[in-house]
């Protein structure tokens, strides 16, 4: 736009033109601007007032307080867990999230007749609302009788109480985050039907095996798309919060029903910091925290991926 | 870009955020605060719309006090969200300005909100209605409602926590009803032992279930635990706090440990035709006066007998929450407010409740357990009117239990960081139980955390 308004060798009539054009655009996106500088940008910039401040709910009411509430980040315990517990929760359930939905999409991609019914079938899990997928998965989880531990009891494993014991705790959101995986698997899918058949053809001619295939033509290929998956699961995996909140945290008074600290996730935690105890200046620094975190790790996974990610074209 | 072109832009964007800005002016004043309300705010003739808060789901014994509170305050348009109590939407609505005139919480989170400021006072309210909650309402209930001396809530329901066994399961077991002595361990570990049954290293049935992960307050106060001081202050850290740890891992450890009986009770038709006194999956259990209205639709395919919580001393212990009304600090028609919520807490009140709930039983052909409203006069008296034997030795003993326990209600404490301590503490609680703590340690990280909101409010 500024490039063309800028040209002189383009007739007036032309400029005018485009002028009026860009402003058509920018009325048919005004929507979306005035949506994302209220709720997204505004929003943000409100948070990072707050964050520097004691709001009094009360009085609706704003008292300057500086950095403490920053520096009592560094301070307290619980927020060191919750984070711990995040950090954890991100390392285990991105690689699984991608290996589910690849291994999945790769099935449904090599599906010939039926296709559509199992690509449909695979989605469904995804439509499934949370407090549903929850319930179900208390049931499934239970450590004396639930499904998962009586499919490993064919196999003569005695299944953990996944639960109850802290230290399987994660690995039971991992699990539950699992069953809604299908969306990231309808984007690899996407991704591997765009891989040039050719390209399998030639590697085929070569000598490759369905391994070796994989590893040399599709992985490369799908790349890009690896690569954005996997941000956007280590994000969403930062902010996760529906699983341990609907299996653990749901008590209106604060007890918590069958919880510990192993399930408390850096977002429940913000949440009972801001409604529960309506620390919302603490809260708004918890938030700031955590957008710094989730942006230093997708500047290495960006660093990372300059090595990794093969596009084509370039 | 061109000069005009860019005005145009930045003024977009200036008017979006400034849209936002106002939106959440800090500073901005609303019709909240934590001044208490003068009394000509509760007096006078009720009159207007009353926005109010509560009653989700209201049963015959709700809709009844609702109907009745409704012809009594002829002049008011009561409007009702019937939704339960959610911290998060009440904070919405005071952020916007928008409060309901009176709301209905759990009794647990008065002080907290007391404390912040965002509900009045109500002892205007109670002395414009000329009703004296000291004499009303039963000491330990009001106490939960009290904080630095003044009431923020009227309150309603005090049903208490007894132990009902399971007889059938502790007969095949040789053990005798009294033989669930919370004040003696060792007798009570015996009788566990009993009943306790499992295949393959599984439960299969209980000996006894305190439920403590999810009643942790209830068993500190019991076992002799301290959980605040005068102040409202956590005190977490206190020696007999951690004994009652220890105490009640025992009674877990007696039975498999705390995951395998979690676990579980977890799967247990707790309110349906298979519960765990139908199917013998426990020998004994913690409920409160509510649940024998469960047991009742299965009364003929059970044998229970009650006994009493007892403390150390051998004296029956009993501490409950239950609901109240307050009025938040922006209502705007507090005199209608208050008069709506002492209303459906009247005596009349109360007995229109106890006539609604005494013919639905009669409908459905059920035993009528009473109704504990908070009010020592009102439960003696439905008790006496509508509480009637119903052939079965057990029931009528377990109806009984419960109104004998009524006495000897403690109260949680009133504490800014109520919610917090409760919380805490029941992590503290799993955390030692899970073997992820030992109980010092649990206890001294609940300590921290339950003081550190502590100060945040009173500090």
């Amino acid at each position: 736009m500024a490039k063309v308004a800028r040209s002189p060798k383009l007739p007036r009539q032309r400029v005018r033109y485009n002028r009026r054009e860009a402003l058509v655009g920018l009325a048919f996106i005004s929507p979306w601007i005035v949506g994302f500088l209220v709720f997204t940008a505004g929003a943000m910039i409100y948070s990072l007032v707050l964050s520097f401040s004691n709001y009094n709910l009360a009085r609706n009411t704003m008292a300057y307080a500086g950095w403490a509430n920053y520096e009592r980040l560094f301070t307290d315990p619980k927020l060191a867990a919750a984070l711990s517990n995040t950090l954890v929760y991100v390392i285990l359930a991105v690689p699984a999230e991608i290996v589910v939905a690849l291994g999945l999409a790769l099935l449904l991609a090599a599906a010939g007749r039926g296709a559509g019914f199992f690509r449909t079938t695979f989605y469904l899990p995804k439509m499934t609302p949370s407090v549903a997928t929850a319930s179900m998965f208390l049931l499934l989880l239970n450590g004396n009788t639930g499904a998962i531990n009586q499919f490993l009891g064919w196999f003569g494993i005695q299944g953990p109480q996944w639960l109850v014991d802290p230290a399987w705790i994660k690995p039971s959101i991992v699990l539950m985050t699992l069953w809604g995986v299908s969306g990231t698997m309808v984007i690899f899918l996407a991704a591997l039907k765009n891989v040039p058949r050719e390209l399998y053809e030639v590697a085929s001619l070569d000598g490759a095996g369905p391994i070796r295939q994989f590893w040399n033509v599709t992985l490369p290929m799908i790349s890009p798309v690896l690569f954005f998956n996997t941000v956007i699961l280590s994000i969403a995996g930062f902010q996760v919060f529906d699983q341990a909140y609907l299996l653990f945290w749901r008590d209106q008074s604060g007890g918590a029903a069958g919880a510990s600290d192993s399930s408390l996730f850096y977002a429940v935690y913000l949440f009972q910091q801001a409604f529960r105890q309506f620390k919302f200046g603490y809260a708004a620094a918890m938030a700031w925290l955590l957008f710094c975190i989730i942006m230093a790790v997708t500047a290495i996974q960006r660093a990372v991926s300059k090595r990794l990610v093969y596009y084509e074209g370039e | 870009m061109e000069p005009k072109r860019r005005a145009l832009l930045a003024a977009v964007a200036a008017g979006a955020l400034l849209f936002t800005a106002c939106a959440a002016t800090p500073g901005a004043t609303t019709s909240g605060g934590a001044t208490q309300a003068g009394a000509g705010e509760f007096a006078g003739t009720p009159s207007g719309t009353l926005k109010a808060w509560g009653f989700e789901n209201a049963d015959d014994v709700g809709q009844s006090r609702l109907d009745y509170v409704a012809k009594q305050l002829s002049g008011v348009t009561v409007s009702l969200d019937a939704t339960a109590f959610d911290s998060q939407k009440f904070i919405t609505r005071q952020a916007s300005g928008d409060m309901p005139d009176v709301v209905q919480m759990d009794r647990a989170l008065v002080a907290t909100y007391a404390a912040q400021g965002l509900i009045t006072p109500l002892g205007e309210c109670f002395a414009a209605q000329n009703v004296d909650p000291a004499a009303t309402y039963y000491k330990n209930v009001v106490a939960d409602v009290t904080y630095k001396g003044d009431i923020y809530a009227v309150p309603q329901f005090f049903q208490p926590p007894a132990i009902i066994v399971n007889n059938r399961v502790a007969k095949a077991a040789g053990v005798a009803p009294e033989d669930i002595d919370t004040s003696n361990l060792d007798t009570l570990l015996a009788a566990i032992s009993k009943m306790y049954k499992e295949k393959n290293g599984k439960p299969t049935t209980l000996g006894f279930d305190p439920q403590a992960h999810s009643n942790t307050q209830l068993w500190m106060l019991a076992l002799g635990g301290k959980l605040t001081d005068d102040q409202g202050a956590p005190t977490l850290t206190d020696p007999a706090n951690a004994a009652a740890f220890e105490w009640l891992k025992k009674v877990y450890d007696a039975q498999g440990g705390f995951a395998k009986v979690k676990s579980f009770s977890d799967t247990f038709d707790f309110f349906g035709d298979k519960n765990q006194y139908v199917a013998d999956q426990v020998g004994a259990q913690m409920n409160f006066q509510w649940y024998p209205n469960v047991l009742a639709s299965t009364m003929k395919k059970i044998d229970i007998w009650t006994v009493p919580i007892k403390d150390a001393s051998g004296n029956t212990f009993a501490a409950a929450s239950g609901s109240a009304f307050v009025i938040p600090a922006g209502a705007k028609n507090k005199a209608a407010a208050c008069a709506w919520a002492v209303g459906l807490t009247s005596s009349e009140s109360w007995m229109a409740a106890a006539e609604a709930r005494a013919a639905t039983r009669a409908k459905d052909g059920a035993p009528n357990t009473g109704l504990m409203t908070g009010r020592p006069d009102m439960d003696q008296k439905i008790k006496t009117e509508y509480v009637k034997s119903v052939g079965n030795e057990g029931f009528d003993q377990t109806v009984s239990a419960f109104y004998d326990v009524l006495p000897s209600g403690a109260s949680f404490g009133a504490s800014p960081a109520g919610e917090s301590i409760k919380a805490e503490l029941s992590n503290a609680l799993i955390s030692f139980l899970s073997g992820d703590k030992d109980a010092n340690t649990a206890l001294a990280d609940a300590q921290t955390a339950a003081e550190s909101a502590y100060q945040s409010v009173v500090g």
